[in-house]
């Protein structure tokens, strides 16, 4: 009986070993792909070691496609067509693409591999995408959970970019988070001040990027950012301008008022800005500057749950009440909207905008997720 | 319990640092199928689904999205939602993803508080898997039982 057992034992482990063996081969010779030729747009080419996602293989060649989660393949952002070379939908791309795009053979470049030659269509402007060697200059407490971050570029050392668009900050390795991510946040700098890109960050809980901004990061440290990306800048028009914006929502409209008082541009601007208690509100001086240098521009802060101490005396509830008390006095469907906050805020905003006539295509903003 | 090379590198992504600082262990050292066995087994001996608690957390979590990041009152109840721009993949490594939602619920009557994400309602729903032991997310299903009235 015993004799039996071990044989047995023996066997298992020798049929264990072989296939053991058999598996690691079969990665060192089928799981090489060799060289590989990517096309894009049918006129630059470039030879690459296959294996790796497009998005990883296009970043090694400083070709950078918009993304806010860093290649996890969970925003969406880094979509390009891909003409030949790949195979079918994976599943992780399934949740991120509408059927249309799945029919025009658009996919998810952090989720497919390039296996084979690939040719791939990407828009022209993504080329002025950079990675930016960038220095901390400044790290300042905006409120108890948002920070501004000012990140000096040293290389390269200017940043061309439209007011409201985003850039993705990397993280260092710390604790115990030992790889890099990146995250997409707005900036809060003028487009006219190309030395410097101003951050600002609000703490999430349990967040791998912010608690390293929170945490961790220190003045004089080096950090890269790659940018400018993203489809939220003014578009011209005489229409009258309605920003909504709570908590950090607050960068980009910013980075939009600059460019609009430095381009002196005349237009009506009517800016909501939503917060819990006068300890999350922010900017107020920043706001009083702009109502004087920009002739119809207003501010309408408003706090959901005013302390008895704040001795608040503006407008009271959740932003989209003054925001639905306005759009009903005015004539809204020939306003812009530009919105920036939480997906929940963004939302009932653009519910709020629907109803009275404002026409979605004149709806801006930008969801990362 | 042995693992498959699957599961190990699926078993990755519980630990701090991959998907969320603290990842979702905490400082259990049991493996996740013994963390979900044992939550099981407490549910089992209350007769009450997994999914029957996450329809329950969902509700808060739907009507404290109206409130856009205020208190929502609900009666015996409050909540406060927390919705933070971008996704979480669930570490499992099913391909649906998960908006970074956070709600704070506060039962009156037990003047306790409990907070949960829209990522631990699917973990409990679909997994019955309620964090480890030292997460701050963690919740003691017989506790979570009786704070959210569910007997």
């Amino acid at each position: 009986m015993l004799y039996k057992i071990i044989i047995a034992t023996v066997s298992m482990a020798s049929i264990s070993a072989i296939l053991s063996i058999l598996l690691v081969i079969a990665e060192r010779y089928l799981a090489n792909y060799g060289e590989c030729n990517v096309t894009i747009n049918d006129d630059e080419e470039f030879r690459t070691q296959g294996g790796a996602t497009l998005l990883s293989t296009l970043n090694s060649q400083k070709i950078f496609l918009p993304s806010a989660c860093g290649g996890r393949g969970t925003c969406g952002y880094c979509k390009c067509k891909v003409l030949e070379g790949v195979g079918p939908i994976l599943p992780t791309e399934e949740p991120l693409l509408t059927a249309e795009e799945m029919k025009e053979n658009i996919r998810l470049s952090c989720q497919i591999k390039i296996k084979q030659d690939i040719k791939i269509e990407i828009p022209e402007e993504l080329f002025n995408i950079n990675e930016f060697r960038t220095n901390v200059a400044m790290i300042r407490d905006l409120t108890h959970d948002i920070k501004l971050v000012r990140f000096s570029l040293i290389e390269p050392n200017e940043i061309n970019f439209k007011a409201g668009q985003y850039v993705q900050l990397q993280t260092n390795p710390y604790a115990d988070v030992k790889e890099s991510v990146s995250r997409a946040y707005s900036m809060s700098s003028p487009n006219f001040e190309k030395s410097h890109v101003d951050l600002m960050i609000r703490l999430v809980p349990d967040g791998i990027c912010t608690t390293w901004v929170h945490e961790y990061l220190q003045e004089g440290d080096d950090v890269r950012i790659i940018g400018p990306m993203g489809d939220f800048y003014i578009r011209e028009s005489d229409s009258e301008m309605i920003l909504v914006a709570g908590g950090s929502g607050m960068a980009p409209m910013v980075s939009l008022l600059e460019d609009i008082a430095h381009r002196k541009i005349d237009r009506k601007i009517t800016y909501f800005f939503g917060a819990l208690t006068r300890k999350d509100l922010f900017y107020l001086d920043e706001m009083a500057e702009f109502e004087k240098k920009i002739p119809g521009f207003t501010f309408v802060p408003a706090l959901s749950e005013p302390e008895p101490e704040d001795e608040w005396d503006g407008e009271t509830g959740l932003i989209t009440k003054p925001l639905e008390e306005y759009l009903q006095k005015i004539d809204a469907i020939k306003c812009q909207g530009y919105l920036c906050g939480s997906p929940g805020m963004i939302n009932a905003s653009i519910n709020v905008m629907k109803k009275y006539q404002m026409k979605m295509d004149q709806i801006f903003y930008d969801p990362f997720g | 319990m042995k693992e498959t090379p699957q599961e190990k590198k699926i078993y990755q992504d519980f630990r701090p640092g991959k998907l969320t600082k603290e990842g979702f262990l905490g400082s259990d050292t049991r493996h996740v199928h013994e963390i979900i066995e044992e939550d099981k087994r407490t549910l089992s001996q209350l007769g009450i689904e997994p999914e029957t608690i996450a329809d329950r957390m969902q509700y808060f979590i739907e009507e404290g999205k109206k409130g856009l990041e205020s208190n929502v009152d609900l009666g015996d109840f409050t909540v406060r939602v927390n919705w933070f721009r971008g996704m979480l993949p669930c570490p499992f490594g099913e391909p649906n993803l998960h908006h970074k939602i956070t709600a704070v619920v506060r039962n009156k009557a037990l003047n306790q508080e409990i907070t949960f994400t829209q990522l631990g309602v699917h973990l409990i729903g679909s997994h019955c898997f309620f964090m480890g032991h030292g997460n701050r997310f963690r919740l003691e299903p017989d506790d979570l039982v009786k704070f959210l009235k569910i007997n």
